[in-house]
């Protein structure tokens, strides 16, 4: 019973297999990443809702390695550079969508913030360049 | 014959059939869902978003993806394409950006698309297109839902390995005017979506394997138990099954329990009737182990295990009630009490030697690398589940997640200040960024390198991220208060505990919380286990 159990956990596990990785990967030259909304300077009441865009390439599950593809990242009144070296913090003001979210329900305090898009390969890693958004200001009223 | 090649040449004298040639071509039909109701409410403010729309998102799209707009109506557009492939891209870019435009309206205002793609063969004249194939599409997109963008078999056939997008097939679909059935999915352009449904395909993969490897283990069973039974016929009775709640509520006085001794394994083949048994759910039997010692367990042949499996050193701690949360971060609100019942938790994180000997038995994912004695890391909360639950079922014990609530009582350590050492952060009790001097140091350093707190637990708080039971939930409003597991609601992520050594001195708080992607690995996320007296 129980390697049978395992044998099913185990054919199960294949299907979420490992990709091969490296990082600083090259995104296509016309890749962009862009906020669907809010844009630049908007004034916002209360919590709503981030939409990320993504032009020419494919947004994915984290760990799943195909050509041309990542997942969002959004970084919230961050200040630091980027390390490309690194995989992409993970705390309050680095938010994952490693399930392949295309939108994110911020509540965000009152006052002036910072919102950037950052497209991260399946081993979070940025991509060499950084595929990153503009950075948009918006107001929290 | 000959009338055919002087047309073809063109000597036939009768050119006039070039301005309506045909032509294979995907159809991507849209119109408003509601247009008449928007014009109600308000005639030239939805006249005029509607053109906007036009101008600058439809037109610019079709001609983005290579398409070509062949007109608009009042509500709706009809546009071709070369590519399946792009006719299907345009459309969930025009659905997608609609979302985006419509997100700051009142509802009663948005403006929805529904989009129906179809490929066919169509006749095409300069200012409009026929054919069957057109009025599919159509029909296709009249009975899309607002928002959503339906495709037929034809269309589904040409994407469905090329876009990184779900498909829901809804089945042979009668339309109006059209003979035969049409094979109609919906693309659902969120990825998790497409998840859903894939896991629910793979689910029904799964069952079919286990009813085939459940014939064979049966009739291996029937094969190895049935023949001997023949022999002896020696039907002393064990009273595993009825003794076992007893155990299962019996307390556990010790308070610190230290690493268990290896169980005691059936030395002999055990005897028959305990065949019977072994149909029965392994963690039944489990906690009978304990107290059914000199009895021999009945070891059923598909486990065998062979070697002891290592278990986790264990603290055990005395329930009671605490403070939990604190007012440092919406998420932690509100403080409340809670009270927890007696439970074990691992001293240290899982570390990289004990998660390789659950690889080794085939029930974890992966095999790590790095230092035996470092803390496992780069796991899913899943990842972390079935290591609590190959750990049960190998040593036959309730080991689990702990929950968030025993997490933090035991992070804690009987205070209720902000670290578990005070309210100032000192340097060198935790591993976190830039608060101890291990900067050199390769990370994650190893288990229990830095302080224990007052409950001899080490690492609770920095070093690795943590997973527990709960789904995450963005503050504590109706948590429960018992101590169990908040598994209630959206369990698309989970709550981690601890902060880790990537993270600053704030994460290192016993009540910091944070919550991750369930299936989503992240290289600084680890966990470690409780046990159930």
């Amino acid at each position: 019973m129980r390697i049978a159990r395992l044998i099913v956990l185990s054919a199960a596990l294949a299907f979420v297999s490992f990709a091969a990785h490296a990082q600083g990967k090259a995104a296509p030259k016309d890749a962009l990443v862009y906020f669907v909304w809010p844009q630049n300077g908007t004034a916002i009441r209360g919590g709503f809702w981030c939409r990320f865009g993504l032009r020419n390439m494919g947004v994915t599950h984290a760990g799943d390695d195909f050509q041309n593809s990542g997942h969002h990242h959004l970084l919230i009144d961050v200040d630091e550079p980027l390390d490309p070296n690194e995989p992409i913090a993970q705390d309050k003001s680095h938010l994952h969508f490693g399930a392949g979210q295309t939108e994110a329900r911020l509540d965000l305090p009152p006052g002036k913030h910072t919102l950037q898009l950052v497209l991260g390969d399946a081993k979070h890693y940025p991509f060499n360049p950084p595929l990153v958004s503009e950075k948009i200001t918006i107001r929290v009223r | 014959m000959g009338e055919i090649r002087d047309f073809k040449s063109g000597k036939s004298g009768k050119p006039v059939r070039e301005s309506s040639p045909r032509r294979l071509a995907a159809i991507v039909a849209g119109d408003i869902a509601g247009y008449s109701r928007l014009m109600e409410i308000d005639e030239e403010g939805t006249h005029g978003r509607v053109k906007r729309i036009e101008r600058s998102l439809i037109e610019p799209s079709i001609t983005g993806h290579h398409g070509k707009l062949v007109k608009t109506t009042g509500d709706g557009f009809i546009a071709i394409f070369d590519s399946p492939v792009e006719a299907v891209r345009c459309s969930i870019v025009i659905q997608q950006d609609m979302v985006g435009r419509n997100a700051s309206l009142p509802k009663h205002h948005w403006i929805e698309y529904r989009i129906g793609v179809n490929l066919g063969d169509v006749i095409i004249e300069s200012t409009d297109i026929y054919g069957d194939g057109v009025n599919i599409a159509s029909r296709l997109e009249g009975i899309a839902d607002p928002g959503q963008v339906f495709i037929s078999g034809g269309i589904y056939e040409q994407v469905k390995h090329k876009l990184i997008c779900g498909y829901e097939a809804l089945g042979d679909r009668k339309v109006k005017n059209i003979a035969d059935p049409i094979r109609v999915y919906r693309v659902l352009p969120d990825p998790t979506a497409f998840n859903r449904t894939r896991k629910r395909r793979e689910s029904i993969l799964i069952f079919l394997l286990s009813l085939v490897l459940l014939v064979i283990a049966g009739g291996a069973f029937w094969y190895i138990w049935w023949l001997p039974h023949g022999k002896d016929g020696d039907h002393a009775s064990a009273p595993v099954l009825p003794e076992m709640p007893k155990v299962l509520s019996a307390p556990q006085s010790t308070v610190k329990q230290t690493a268990p001794l290896p169980q005691p394994l059936p030395a002999a083949p055990p005897a028959n009737p305990h065949a019977a048994l072994q149909t029965q759910p392994a963690p039944l039997v489990a906690p009978a182990v304990k107290q059914a010692a000199p009895q021999p367990q009945p070891g059923s042949p598909a486990t065998q295990p062979t070697s002891v499996v290592r278990q986790p050193e264990m603290n055990m701690l005395r329930g009671g009630s605490f403070t939990m949360g604190s007012n440092d971060d919406p998420t932690e609100k509100p403080v409340h009490q809670v009270s927890i019942k007696p439970f074990a938790i691992s001293r240290y994180p899982i570390s990289v030697r004990e998660w390789n000997e659950c690889a080794a038995a085939k029930a974890c994912a992966f095999t790590a690398t790095g230092k035996d004695d470092a803390p496992i890391t780069n796991l899913s909360w899943s990842d972390a589940k079935q290591f609590a639950v190959w750990l049960a079922d190998a040593t036959r014990k309730p080991y689990r997640l702990p929950s968030e609530a025993e997490w933090e009582y035991a992070a804690r350590g009987g205070t209720q200040t902000r670290y578990w050492w005070g309210d100032q952060f000192q340097s060198g009790m935790a591993n976190c960024k830039n608060c101890a001097d291990v900067a050199a140091a390769e990370q994650p350093i190893k288990v229990g390198s830095f302080t224990p707190n007052p409950f001899g637990l080490y690492d609770m708080g920095g070093g690795v991220d943590q997973w527990v039971e709960d789904c995450w939930h963005k503050n504590y409003q109706g948590a429960p208060s018992d101590g169990s597991a908040w598994v209630e609601g959206d369990c698309g992520s989970h709550v981690l505990r601890s902060g880790s050594w990537r993270n600053d001195a704030r994460y290192a708080r016993p009540a910091n919380r944070d919550n991750y992607d369930t299936n989503v690995r992240y290289p600084t996320h680890g966990l470690r286990v409780a046990l159930s007296p």
